[in-house]
């Protein structure tokens, strides 16, 4: 193995991946990698699988046949590194409702890579919420948590962001603020894998629709 | 990469339940309040006499604290699923028993040591003899961590389904058997002038049975569910 | 090493363990058969009634025998989820999933020929000093349990495997509380006149003709088990194409 060939492997493969959900075929061999400075947009209709494949790279379902690499090594015996580099925003926020936006924040990043507290307060006024730091999230707008929950983007030293379908309750200065994290996370060397019906504006964007071939 | 720890994920964990149980207030108050319910009505349904209660006193602690247990249970993991906190439980790198494991100890800290607390007074009004307090809160102190963590394995594999309350139920209730009995078995022997020892080492190697094992078990079933 | 897996694999084919029930289950009928009327007819007709119990001994024929039956319900359900859990095997999903109703058959009949038979030698239908007969019941709640948790989880797949971690818990369970229950009762009262067990009064006879009716009912058992079995397999394997065949066959 040389030295460089660590660097040239995709951040994640995908490989021949079939899954049948209650006697329905989702999706049948699918193939496709991420490499580093990549976005890929999973498409798709309505019940076509999208949540389903990102739960399945995410380890949350194994009702799957195929083969998942991250950086190389088959994800099934590597879920502890692959997690460690993985943050995943899912249609559940993830938000706390009696906790404030700094409670929520403090016990996820501790989950992954442990914040401060200025940090915190930090990103959550980037994503706008200046002042709601100690405001219970349940007095907070749909939107305002999906914004809480979106914070974690940046506190994340993760290089594999999965989201699923992150920008249906934003506003507009909010549909703009992340798809600039989404644009710059790639530029850093990450890669983000999406679902949406949102028209992206990004460079080196790649599409991957699902339930085409059926 | 810097890692999170695992002691500070844990904590963390811990930490977190604590304060939404805090915030929260009914997940504190409710089974409290209903096993205090509860125990009153034993009297009333059965006999005011003190000669009668006296026998009955340990049982009827025992039993309205397995209830008191069994309603707390419905709101272990339940916000967490709605929101999708326990997908990122799923989602860390550390090891998820030890985080469901803190999350256990929350909440029994919150839902069975307030109980635990009360529970002399409550004795005292069934008039449970002197030489039973101790026994009887040292049985519960090792008796319903054991429950909590049976019933963590129930509410696991229900979680996220619409009613579930009688499953709980028929799944819990068969499972705690053996910690009512030895509960009790150690109060009344120690009633009788004897040494309750026995009993609470019994109480004591479930605990330590239901520590290694059931976390394990509540971490597999969730991942079961989620799927 | 692939040898040793062929045959485990095999085993968990749906269409294999269907062909060769087929094939099986008249033996395995013929012989349950024959042997549970050879054991109803000798307990009922042939067995001197007891000295002391009078005719109701005869019910205790069936009764050990379905208890024995029914004691072995947990442990098949743990080893089937195992298997359901580890290697992903549908057929020990579908054993799985049709013993737990027919376990809790069995544990009924047993608390029913049990209190039956109480009824005449303790005087009470119920008796709370009988642990056997306590650890029964907490049995068939547990049951219950794996029953409607498979109902209430609508994902086939989910249910199976929640059913199968409880099935695991649960016999892990059944020993406990079997073992706790037999303790509470001997501290509670002294080893009482109460037993179930068959004891010395009865002479080989009656040993025989249980010893019958146990082979007799663990066959029944299997039976019920296998023809459950055969129905989940068609139902779940309908767009097979063996199945269609084998339903064009049969019209």
């Amino acid at each position: 193995m040389t030295e460089n060939s660590q660097h040239s492997r995709p951040l994640l493969q995908v490989r021949a991946l079939t899954c049948e959900r209650e006697e329905r075929l989702l999706f049948r061999d699918l193939d496709f990698s991420l490499d580093a400075g990549q976005v890929l947009q999973v498409k798709g209709g309505n019940g076509s699988g999208k949540t389903t494949l990102l739960r399945i790279i995410c380890g949350l379902n194994d009702g799957y046949q195929g083969e998942l690499y991250w950086q190389g090594n088959a994800l099934t015996e590597h879920w502890d590194d692959f997690h460690a580099g993985l943050l995943y925003i899912g249609h559940r926020v993830a938000v706390n409702h009696v906790l404030t936006p700094l409670e929520n924040l403090r016990w996820s990043c501790r989950l992954h890579d442990p914040a401060a507290d200025d940090d915190i307060c930090g990103a959550l006024a980037e994503m706008g919420l200046a002042g709601y730091e100690d405001s219970p999230c349940y007095s907070l707008s749909a939107g305002q948590q999906q914004r809480v929950s979106l914070a974690r983007l940046l506190l994340s030293s993760a290089r594999l962001w999965i989201l699923d379908e992150p920008f249906t309750t934003l506003d507009i200065d909010g549909v703009a603020l992340l798809e600039h994290l989404v644009a710059r996370r790639a530029q850093d060397g990450g890669a983000v894998l999406i679902t949406t019906h949102h028209k992206l504006d990004l460079p080196r964007l790649r599409t991957l629709t699902l339930g085409v071939a059926q | 990469m810097i890692r999170a720890s695992v002691g500070a994920a844990f904590r963390a964990t811990l930490k977190r339940d604590l304060l939404i149980s805090v915030k929260r207030r009914n997940d504190i108050l409710n089974p409290f309040m209903f096993f205090i319910i509860v125990v009153t009505l034993f009297p009333i349904g059965i006999s005011p006499e003190s000669a009668m209660l006296r026998q009955l006193a340990a049982g009827v602690v025992w039993i309205s604290v397995l209830l008191a247990s069994m309603l707390a249970m419905d709101s272990l993991y339940r916000s967490d699923y709605e929101d999708g906190s326990l997908e990122q439980l799923l989602l860390s790198s550390q090891p998820l028993y030890l985080l469901v494991f803190a999350k256990n100890i929350a909440h029994w800290l919150v839902s069975g040591l307030p109980v635990i607390l009360v529970s002399p007074l409550l004795a005292y009004m069934l008039s449970l003899p002197a030489d039973g307090y101790l026994t009887l809160v040292a049985s519960l102190l090792l008796g319903t961590p054991v429950v909590g963590m049976l019933g963590s394995i129930a509410v696991a594999l229900t979680v996220g389904l619409g009613s579930r309350g009688l499953i709980l139920a028929v799944i819990t209730v068969p499972m705690s058997v053996p910690v009512l009995i030895f509960g009790t078995l150690a109060v009344q022997n120690s009633l009788a002038g004897g040494s309750p020892l026995g009993y609470l080492a019994l109480l004591g190697a479930m605990l330590a049975a239901a520590v290694s094992l059931a976390p394990v078990a509540t971490a597999a079933a969730l991942r079961i569910t989620l799927n | 090493m692939a040898g040793r897996w062929q045959w485990f694999h095999r085993l968990g084919s749906p269409k294999w363990f269907y062909e060769k029930t087929t094939r099986w289950l008249p033996w395995l009928i013929g012989v349950m058969a024959l042997l549970l009327a050879v054991g109803i007819v000798w307990a009922l007709l042939f067995l001197p009634p007891d000295y002391q119990q009078g005719h109701t001994s005869r019910i205790l024929v069936v009764h050990v025998a379905v208890a024995g039956a029914s004691l072995s319900f947990f442990p098949l359900m743990a080893v089937a989820g195992t298997v359901t859990l580890v290697w992903r095997i549908k057929l020990a999903d579908m054993v799985a999933k049709n013993a737990a109703p027919l376990g809790a058959w069995f544990t009924f009949l047993t608390l029913a020929t049990g209190s039956i038979w109480g009824s005449v030698s303790w005087g009470t239908w119920w008796e709370w000093t009988d642990s056997r007969l306590v650890s029964m019941l907490f049995q068939f709640f547990l049951l219950l349990g794996v029953i409607s948790l498979r109902t209430a989880i609508e994902s086939a797949e989910t249910a199976a495997r929640a059913c199968a971690l409880l099935s695991i818990v649960g016999c892990i369970n059944v020993v406990i509380i079997k073992y706790s229950v037999a303790w509470w009762n001997t501290l509670h009262q002294p080893p009482s006149p109460i037993s179930m067990e068959v004891g010395s009064p009865n002479g080989p006879e009656f040993w025989v003709a249980t010893a019958i009716m146990i082979v007799g009912v663990y066959l029944f058992l299997a039976v019920s088990l296998i023809l459950a079995t055969r129905n989940e397999i068609l139902e779940r394997e309908n767009k097979a194409q063996w199945v269609r065949e084998l339903a064009l066959r049969s019209r």
